[in-house]
């Protein structure tokens, strides 16, 4: 016996090991979607759900039958990442979607995250959200090395074309702040834990399905298929 | 009679570990109870690798910089699940060490060793490369430094 036990303890330990493993992987794909509009009861999650900032920020028509809400981090690589996914599926399905796009900054990781956004809720007061929400995703890795983001920014605004002064001093304003406070109450609210969390008709989609290009046109499909019926 | 009792579970160690003291049973011991928290670490970091949960920037992680880089995959397999199996096989040999097997003793030292180097590069990349720190690969590297601390007491006083 006194032979054995140590195999015994190692092979109980491998066994653990294993059965834990399959015990997290499974418990991570089985994760219960969560719903965006507040109509399904959720433990430990309040049931009002922050409405985020007014008028929010929203590609494509209010009538679209798949809509898409995004919370982002403009300086979280996987947020750089699922951009050219999402906007590969605005150009496919058109009409068909509407995008929405909420601020999530994760500041304690994330040190220009809310000069980001910041930067894109200054535009949006000059209409031009998008296209500052666009170039701070393609040039993410320019800017995410950068002690001082605010002349990187200044150069986005004149490139899309607003007025810099005014995006210079909006950027700092209350409203911008506000905005980015409701946004963030919004996700709290939604109890969503991370960037790029994307809800699509109020139903929150797995990482892995949004990330991968085929298997996200697949879910907009299905989910048009079953908004036809 | 109650005497022999007390003894007793010092009599678990093999003949054959005749020479191993008390002190070292201990540390290899505390080695293998250890290593289950580098394991623990290093699996749920793994499953998250794989399902890519841990790719997203979440509001309690720092780890997405440091997964998503090139550097979080060796030659096709997520370092984590490497560090899984290196923390086992920690777990194992120190177990072994324990009961009386030598050959065990010196493989560990060697293990704990390498796993130590890699441990201080991962976490210069993260300083200095990635710039970005995890903290479930931070707590794995303070590990392997405990491991390390721990076999070097033995080795200098055996």
């Amino acid at each position: 016996m006194k032979r054995i036990l140590p195999f015994l303890i190692i092979l109980s330990v491998l066994g653990v090991a294993l059965g834990s493993a399959w015990y997290l992987k499974r418990a991570s794909i089985t994760t219960q979607p969560r719903s965006a509009t507040g109509d399904t009861p959720r433990p430990n999650i309040p049931s009002l759900v922050a409405p985020g900032a007014e008028p929010p920020h929203t590609m494509g028509p209010v009538t679209a039958p798949v809509k898409l809400e995004e919370f982002g981090d403009f300086e979280c690589p996987p947020c750089g990442q699922f951009h050219p996914v999402l906007k590969k599926m605005h150009d496919e399905f058109g009409d068909r979607l509407q995008v929405t796009f909420r601020e999530y900054p994760l500041t304690a990781m994330h040190p220009h995250a809310v000069s980001a956004a910041s930067a894109a809720e200054a535009a949006g007061l000059q209409g031009k959200f998008w296209e500052m929400h666009h170039l701070l995703y393609d040039n993410q890795k320019t800017w995410h090395g950068q002690f001082d983001v605010r002349p990187t920014f200044e150069g986005y605004a004149k490139q899309i074309g607003i007025d810099v002064e005014r995006f210079k001093r909006e950027i700092n304003s209350d409203l911008v702040a506000r905005r980015i406070t409701e946004d963030g109450k919004r996700a709290r609210s939604l109890n969503v834990g991370g960037t790029p969390t994307l809800f699509m008709n109020g139903r929150e989609m797995p990482f892995e399905t949004i990330i991968n290009e085929d298997k996200f046109r697949a879910a907009i499909k299905q989910e048009l298929e079953s908004a036809k019926r | 009679m109650s005497q022999q009792f007390a003894d007793a579970p010092d009599k678990h160690i093999p003949t054959n570990s005749s020479l191993l003291t008390k002190r070292s049973t201990y540390i290899y011991a505390s080695v293998a109870i250890i290593s289950l928290l580098g394991l623990a670490d290093a699996t749920y970091l793994t499953i998250e690798h794989i399902t890519g949960q841990s790719v997203r920037c979440t509001i309690i992680a720092g780890c997405s910089e440091v997964l998503s880089s090139k550097y979080a995959v060796v030659g096709g397999f997520p370092l984590a699940m490497i560090g899984a199996a290196a923390y086992f096989s920690v777990f194992s040999l120190a177990t072994l060490a324990a009961f009386g097997y030598r050959f065990a003793g010196t493989l560990l030292n060697l293990l704990v060793a390498a796993m130590l180097l890699v441990s201080l590069w991962l976490v210069y990349l993260q300083a200095f490369v990635i710039r970005s720190f995890c903290q479930y690969c931070l707590f794995s590297a303070a590990i392997t430094f405990i491991l390390a601390i721990l076999l070097l007491i033995r080795w200098r006083k055996p």
